[in-house]
This record gives structure tokens, sequence and C-alpha cells, in this order.
């Protein structure tokens, strides 16, 4: 079992993952794991991560981030303010 | 030791006070969504340049979703339970020039507040008044309040709720409100339109905005987990472009009517008062 202690030094850690049009940003201590993102992202870009964050829970993750179409119903249906999309260049 | 000021990371952190984030709401609790959109209408009006940051006052009672006022960085007040309109009237009717904005629950502006609510629609005064609707009183442990559907088992009605429920939109347009609309957290973009449109109109707003409760309602109704009880009332909610007032009855079984069921010009109670319209 490894423990990902950065969350707890970091208190404004980021997971962070990009591609050409659409970078995922997911604030580690904010979120709550209630799997919302990952329930109403239309393309399954979101999977739960092993990164336990200073509350206990576990962050989401874009591992499919290559198929992320930018519509940002994450962002919109997140309660926590802990998930952003940006437009990259 | 002082406080390090947190960074904004969010688009949304300039309207948050980032030192009590995380918010206390249960997992997938619907009132941050409704928060975050009602601050995307409010940033297109900023960025409009109809609206000022500073002009702004949230006003909420007591309550999950009136606690939304603890977490905005705007001035705000947390008051007496049930009292947030008559509060907003007082700051209203003091500086003419503010925008007030009223949240709350349905247990704490629908039950405790409710003639305070009525009152306001009649006579048309000048504030906003979201209400987030969970069907429960939920902080207080999930007793049932004056929107709770029939038969639910709540805290205080362990054999079923025997009460037909009250339907506010029905009753806030019976009366002389200038703008009555209904959304849903499943639809965070017509919560912002719905308030977008609203931050443009004078006299009485109303918008209710149906929400989940997991962690109560949710456990009083077997959806416990955020996602199916975000998807159960996804399946049931439905959008009509001019909805009638008669279609605006909340039932579990035959779906929820979202929309906006009332817009018109009447003089607001400002208006009136100052003279700018007669009557």
């Amino acid at each position: 079992m490894v423990f990902n202690l950065s969350a707890l030094e970091e208190p404004y850690a980021l997971i962070s993952r990009e591609h050409g049009k659409f970078r995922v940003c997911i604030i580690v201590n904010r979120c709550k794991e209630c799997g919302l993102c990952i329930a109403v992202c239309p393309t399954k870009v979101l999977v739960k991560s092993s990164v336990i964050n200073a509350y206990g829970y576990h962050p989401p993750e874009p591992a499919n981030i290559e198929k992320c179409i930018g519509c940002r119903l994450c962002e919109y249906n997140c309660p926590d303010f802990a998930i952003f999309v940006e437009r990259v260049g | 030791m002082a406080m390090k000021t947190p960074p904004l990371i969010h688009p949304l952190d300039k309207h948050l006070r980032l030192d009590r984030v995380p918010t206390m709401y249960c997992p997938g609790c619907g009132i941050g969504i409704a928060l975050g959109a009602m601050f995307r209408a409010l940033d297109r009006r900023f960025n409009e340049g109809l609206l000022d940051p500073n002009r702004i006052v949230w006003v909420g009672g007591i309550g999950c979703s009136a606690r939304a006022t603890l977490y905005v960085n705007y001035d705000a007040a947390h008051v007496l339970h049930g009292r947030a309109i008559p509060f907003a009237l007082g700051v209203i009717l003091a500086n003419p020039n503010l925008q007030v904005i009223v949240i709350g629950g349905d247990g704490d502006i629908a039950g405790i507040g409710g003639n305070h609510l009525i009152h306001a629609a009649k006579r048309n005064i000048d504030m906003i008044v979201v209400m987030i609707t969970n069907f429960v009183y939920a902080m207080t442990g999930g007793q049932v309040a004056p929107t709770t559907p029939v038969g639910v088992k709540t805290t205080t009605t362990p054999y079923g709720n025997p009460e037909p429920p009250i339907n506010v939109v029905k009753v806030v347009t019976s009366l002389n409100a200038n703008y009555v609309a209904r959304a849903s957290v499943t639809t965070p973009h017509y919560i912002e339109s719905f308030f977008y449109k609203a931050l443009g109109m004078k006299g009485f707003r109303f918008i209710e905005i149906v929400s989940t409760c997991p962690e109560v309602y949710g456990r009083h109704i077997g959806l416990r987990d955020p996602v199916d009880m975000y998807n159960e009332l996804k399946k049931r909610v439905k959008y009509k472009q001019k909805p009638s007032i008669e279609e605006s009855d909340i039932s579990w079984d035959t779906g929820i009517v979202i929309g906006e069921f009332l817009e018109r010009n009447n003089p607001s109670y400002l208006e009136l008062l100052t003279g700018v319209r007669g009557k």
C-alpha cells in the first residue's frame, strides 16, 4: 500500500493533463469523491485515481485526456469547484 | 501566524471566500452546482458592466442552502430562520441601489418564512429569491418539509408523509411577482440563464432550483449514492419553452417541468415608492 502524501504537503496540489486543445485540472484537496464528474462526462475522460487527498477522498484523474471534447460538463456539475477545463493554445 | 492568502486557481475562485473552501456540504450536494451556475451568471453581468460587484448583497436564513452566504465573496448576511426576506427588504429600502439576492432552502423560504415570501411577492419588492428545493429539512436531520411528496418516510413521518406538498411556483405566480422560473441542478445552464435574466429585471424575481440531497433525502427514498440520485432526477426533469402554471406540480412519478413560468413587467415596490412609475 503506497500512500501519496504530496496532497498533505502541498495544499493547492493540481492534477493536470492536456492534449492539443484542452487542459483538465483537478484541485486535489477540494474533491469530495461524489463521482458526478465521472458520471456526466460524455466521452468518459475521467476515472477515479489512487491519490488520497487531505480529507481521505480519491479525486478523479483525466486518464483518457485525448478523448476530451471541451464540453465543460464536469466543470458545470462539480459541486465543490474542484475541476475546470481550459482551452490550450 | 498570519494566514496565507490562497491562490486563485478555479475560474470562479474570485466569487468564493477561499479560506472556507471546501464547503461543509456533503459529497454530491446540488447546492454547489447551483452556486457555481449563479456565479457564472454574475460573471456575465459584470462583464457587460451592468452590475457592480460592490453593490450585491446576499441574504440567507438558516439551512444548508442559506449557508451559501458564508461562502460568497460579497457582502452577505446570515440571519434568523425564515427571516431572510424581511432582512432583504430592510436592505433594499435602506439603499435602493443595491441588488439583493436571497438564497435559502424550501424549509427556510416556503416553510418557516412562507408568509414573508407571500407578502414580498404581493408587494413586488425588488429582490431575487432563489429557493433550493431538496424536499426535506436536511440540516436538522431530515424532518418533513412543506415540499415533501406524499408517502415519503422522513424522520417525523415514519409511516409516510400524509400531507400533499405545497407548490411554491404556483403560490408565487398567483401573486404580483415579475419573474418565476424553475430549474434543476441537473441542468446548470438553465440555472445560469434564468439567474442571468433575473439579474437584469426589476421587482420580485423567484427561481426555484430542484436539487439533489443524497445524504438525507436520498437516504429516505433509497437513492443514497450521489450519482444514482442525480441520474434519477435527470430522468424526471423536462424543460418546456412556455410551460403553463397547471404543469408546475412537482411529482416524482410524472416528472418535474422546468422553465420560465411567468415573466411580466409590473411596477415594482421601489418604483411605486419613488414615483418612477405611476399606479
